[in-house]
């Protein structure tokens, strides 16, 4: 076992918008990578590795499109590998790049993205395309339709209401109005979020999280590296992986290997973190949370799998106040995926924000005092889960 | 850089099927990782983490590695994907292991070839404004890449017509999927002998850490020097003559790997090459045959087994074109030369062997990994 710490010393995001006409795809990326290494105070020389953060192809319609993003990250004859986890990416993008320098190949490695979602058409006729195309794609299985059966199933469980939902959607966007970097930054209340349209039974528009265009980088760097050139940083000190089975029906019914209303297999992702980081107590230990939920309802199930609450308390803790800003354990103070979701990099600014946080550097929606913070991505059809523990 | 932990391969299987419509593709999944396992005398039970490579196009899915989650033993468990190459799966695992945070990594990639149109998966892979209308695909890129080579060497047609011709021969003796030796052009220089179709295949490795490999014994190849680069992605911003992305690539391997010579202290070279041209050129690349040597080493038999250094004994992509996954075939064939378990292929006595692995147009990803006997 190794003692190699790494550090995130550089972080870049877009303003992420519905369109962005004025920038081409690998445009996007330089965008987040110009802003990750003047944050870091570094120059592209400086990058000894380069992961790339990149989901489904069809997404961006070009095939292997990360091959077109290697000068926008300045690779050329480096070392370059892209991630792929479906939702997930930017989490284990930047697991990958922790690896690089963990297992001693270098010292400063970056992780890079973009999306331009709100450019694909529909991001839904793309995302059907992700399940087997004899058993399930033909339902037709959408995102939304998958995390709406969830929704249903833990109601049933737990008592959720659509208003308890609408709940999730109002502080998410209250957060967001403080964050100059989130899409949806409109404040809205709980009427006007039951007024929307239904998309999927419980599902709403308001519930939805949007399609977003931008890119976002994160450079991380040895100890070694970060002391001798006298840089500041805040280091991750867990993180691990956990799938599930890739046909929801083996999550449903008899014989079932993980609840849908649940996140199981997140739940184990986060156990597993919280053992490398040393922490035993999550509800008392961690002081502010990224999770990844598209949808209002899955905030839920990743708070309960993040141990910050017990299965079914959630819901009147949310409605206390406990998970906004302010309360005692705030849950995406960004806003979250709810009102930003450029896929290929929406888990990698779950860990940006958390290290914003524990830096100190959050800006208006800054939690005070966070010292440690967690993120979490989903990918796949609530399959591939990422989770990461950051401290100051 | 010298990695923190010592890397080591304890298992590999490889699957070519005949009749691919006969198997699924998780069926077919299933098949190689428990071969591999089996080769590696474990079970899905001892693995820690899983590192799976594919292609949407060529599978026809969206993430297509979500089929991996059963398959390969993925639930419960922790997976990466590498979707820009099936090498790369091996590099990821490689650092997993050496991380130290890491016992065990199985490492999968697949091919199908159920596509109507390779060409069309690959094009969609062009950049829509400037080279998909060319039309470009794999076999366009590669026909450029050695007219290119051709303007900068002459005579370098003969000499890829003979290599071409000696690992057609090998590919028939090992009972190959591409068993052409068919004159005709495919690509302007490039014949079909050079270019054998693509042919459905999946391959599975078993990495370990030391502590877990050694006190088991057995088979092992262990990870002298690895290293991975790439070039750009536009093939106007480079020229195609050259590799110096695997040149990068060779240079840090070498380095790791303790490697001054690489020509006089390596003794089989898998090569990554979709064409001979490639080979030339990454043989040139890795420091083995400069491209002033090419001819003479060919009159020599050096490309023919008649040399100290053996090149593709398992008869490269020419006896198995898995066209996704052949990177990480390379380095299992490297693998288990250094294991003594490469079947009727097996070259004798060999301590130390390397694996080039190329993907994207005209081998845009350079991958190199130098495996030893000794650690």
């Amino acid at each position: 076992m190794n003692n190699t710490r790494v550090g995130i010393i550089g972080i870049g995001q877009s303003a992420f918008r519905a369109r962005r006409d004025d920038a081409s795809y690998p445009d996007l990326v330089r965008e987040a990578v110009t802003i990750a290494l003047n944050d870091a105070r570094l120059e592209l020389d400086d990058i000894e590795a380069v992961v790339y953060s990149l989901s489904p192809d069809a997404m961006v319609g070009i095939g292997n499109a990360e091959r077109l993003g290697v000068d926008a990250v300045g690779a050329r004859n480096k070392r370059f590998l892209r991630i792929n986890t479906g939702g997930a990416t930017g989490i284990s993008s930047v697991a990958a790049a922790y690896y690089h320098i963990a297992a001693g190949a270098c010292d400063v490695c970056m992780t890079a993205g973009a999306d331009k979602v709100g450019e694909c058409g529909d991001s839904q006729t793309v995302l059907n395309k992700i399940w087997d195309p004899t058993y399930e794609r033909a339902l037709p299985l959408g995102t939304i339709n998958m995390l709406a059966m969830s929704a249903v199933r833990y109601a049933h469980k737990y008592g959720m209401s659509q208003e308890d939902m609408a709940a999730v959607v109002v502080k998410n966007r209250r957060h967001a109005a403080m964050n100059p970097n989130a899409h949806l930054r409109k404040e809205v209340t709980s009427e006007e979020v039951m007024a929307s349209r239904m998309i999927s039974w419980p599902i709403k528009l308001f519930d939805c999280c949007p399609q977003s265009s931008g890119g976002g980088a994160i450079v991380l760097a040895s100890e070694q590296f970060i002391k001798e050139r006298n840089l500041d940083a805040v280091w991750i000190t867990g993180l691990a992986h956990c799938a599930e089975s890739y046909y929801l029906g083996d999550r449903m019914g008899v014989g079932q290997t993980a609840d849908h209303a649940d996140a199981h297999a997140l739940g184990v992702a986060f156990q597993r973190a919280y053992k490398m980081a040393g922490i035993a107590d999550p509800r008392r230990q961690v002081h502010v949370a990224e999770l990844y939920a598209p949808f209002s309802n899955t905030e839920f199930h990743s708070i309960e799998a993040a141990g910050l609450a017990k299965p079914g308390e959630t819901v009147p803790d949310l409605r206390a106040g406990r998970f906004s800003i302010g309360g005692e354990i705030p849950v995406n103070p960004s806003g979250g995926t709810l009102c930003t979701n450029a896929i290929a990099v929406t888990a990698m600014i779950r860990v940006a924000e958390v290290a914003l946080q524990v830096r100190g550097t959050a800006g208006g929606h800054q939690v005070k005092g966070a010292r440690v913070g967690i993120a979490s991505g989903n990918g796949g059809d609530h399959q591939f889960f990422g989770t990461m523990v950051v401290e100051a | 850089m010298r990695l923190n932990n010592k890397i080591a391969v304890i298992g590999s299987a490889l699957r070519t099927p005949d009749n691919p419509d006969a198997q699924s593709l998780e069926e077919l999944l299933f098949d190689v990782t428990q071969a591999a396992l089996k080769d590696a005398g474990l079970t899905i039970d001892d693995i820690d983490g899983i590192v799976v490579a594919s292609n949407d196009q060529m599978d026809g899915r969206a993430i297509s590695i979500m089929a991996a989650s059963g398959s390969v033993g993925g639930v419960g468990r922790d997976i990466l994907s590498t979707p820009s190459a099936g090498e790369h799966a091996f590099v990821m695992g490689a650092l997993r292991v050496a991380s130290g945070q890491y016992r065990t990594q199985l490492i999968v990639s697949w091919s199908p070839t159920e596509a109507d149109s390779q060409s069309e998966v690959e094009r969609i892979g062009a950049d829509p404004y400037f080279h998909r209308r060319l039309p470009l695909d794999d076999l366009s890129a590669y026909a450029l890449q050695a007219t290119a080579l051709a303007a900068k060497a002459p005579g370098v047609n003969e000499i890829a017509r003979a290599i071409a011709g000696r690992e057609g021969a090998i590919a028939g003796r090992e009972g190959a999927k591409a068993k052409t030796s068919a004159l005709a052009f495919r690509r302007w220089p490039l014949t079909s002998a050079m270019t054998p179709p693509p042919a459905t295949g999946a391959v599975a490795l078993v990495l370990a850490s030391e502590d877990f490999a050694a006190p088991r014994g057995g088979r092992v190849a262990w990870v002298r020097g690895m290293n991975w680069a790439t070039e750009t992605g536009f093939l106007g911003d480079r020229d195609l003559s050259t590799a110096p992305a695997l040149e990068a690539a060779a240079r840090g391997a070498y380095e790791e790997a303790g490697v001054a010579s690489p020509r006089e202290t390596i003794q089989v070279v898998e090569v990554g090459d979709a064409t001979p041209y490639q080979q030339l050129l990454a043989l040139e690349a890795l420091g083995i045959s400069a491209r002033g040597q090419w001819a003479s080493d060919v009159k020599a038999g050096a490309f023919d087994f008649g040399d100290k250094l053996k090149i593709n004994p398992s008869g490269g992509s020419r006896a198995v074109n898995a066209v996704f996954c052949n990177g990480l075939v390379r380095i299992a064939e490297a693998a288990n030369q250094v294991r003594g378990c490469a079947g009727a292929h097996q070259v004798a006595g060999v301590r130390i062997a390397l694996a080039h692995a190329a993907s994207g147009f005209a081998m845009q990803y350079q991958t190199v990994v130098v495996f030893g006997q000794d650690r």
